[in-house]
């Protein structure tokens, strides 16, 4: 179809591949714009959690946009990309610094998106501990943006950094600047003595020295 | 339900900008309009004459040039 479409004069695959490219750094921002937001803990609980459902699906749908990208840019006659260059960091001849951070991204994505699924598995503090990649993941979407796209230069650049950076940024410096709810006292269980007490081996100081230790 | 949602919000973000890209593409100029070209032209006699048009001119059916009316 885009073959087709090709032979009439539009370059369809490059509208499609800018477009794509686009909306899947606008998802990514969302997903992570979102997550932020739960990490805030500035929602209540039934709000948390239909937000936390959003975060894992914006994820999958700006994966699925960059597979659009990516396999637009590999159908594209004029740049003659392919397979390899789309998917293998470096491979590409067209600005391959660039081009390589978008694909280490979109491969950091696919990690990502993968292991909302492997939570239990791999355990919270580990996840938690990946899941910071996901700043990566951003930081490199929008390098590789402003450095490969077309549509993301000069005063346009600026503009567009602004836009998705804005969310971002801002929610970063509440998560880090806003006290944190404490969490939650477990009640304690009422102590039964089991047996009298019969003796104890550690010594209390006197009534009056007691009220000198600091607590 | 969400995932629907999700792909529906997609699939038409993905049309408005596609559309935005599309509309806002640079045209190619026609080749003709500053190119000097050749045309072979036949005169009443049967000779064949080759007359170069430059580039750039005015069109010949944009305005039409009257002779002066003679004096007297």
């Amino acid at each position: 179809m885009i073959a087709a479409a090709q032979s009439s004069g539009a370059p369809v695959a490059w509208l499609v591949a800018r477009a794509a490219g686009l909306v899947a750094f606008a998802l990514l921002t969302a997903s992570v714009t979102a997550g932020l937001a739960l990490s805030t803990k500035l929602l209540g609980a039934r709000r948390a959690k239909l937000l936390l459902g959003w975060h894992q699906t914006l994820m999958w749908t700006a994966l699925a946009m960059v597979a659009l990208h990516m396999g637009a840019l590999a159908l594209d006659p004029t740049i003659h990309f392919g397979l390899v260059g789309v998917l293998v960091p470096g491979a590409a001849p067209w600005r391959p610094i660039p081009v390589a951070a978008g694909i280490v991204g979109a491969w950091l994505m696919l990690a990502l998106a993968v292991s909302f699924n492997l939570r239990r598995k791999i355990g919270q503090r580990r996840w938690r501990l990946m899941h910071y990649a996901t700043f990566g993941a951003f930081a490199i979407g929008l390098y590789h943006a402003l450095n490969v796209g077309t549509d993301v230069t000069g005063m346009r650049g600026l503009i567009f950094a602004g836009i998705f950076l804005a969310p971002v940024v801002w929610l970063v410096f509440a998560r880090i600047l806003m006290p944190r709810p404490r969490p939650r006292k477990t009640p304690l269980a009422p102590v039964v003595p089991a047996a009298p007490l019969i003796s104890t081996t550690v010594e209390q100081p006197p009534r009056a020295d007691r009220a000198a230790v600091p607590l | 339900m969400r995932n629907v949602w999700a792909t529906i919000l997609a699939t038409w973000a993905l049309l408005a900008v596609l559309a935005v890209l599309a509309w806002t593409r640079p045209q190619p100029t026609p080749a003709s309009q500053n190119i000097p070209s050749a045309v072979v032209v036949k005169g009443k006699n049967g000779q064949s004459q080759l007359v170069v048009v430059q580039g750039g001119a005015s069109p010949s059916h944009a305005t039409t040039r009257t002779s002066p009316v003679p004096a007297g």
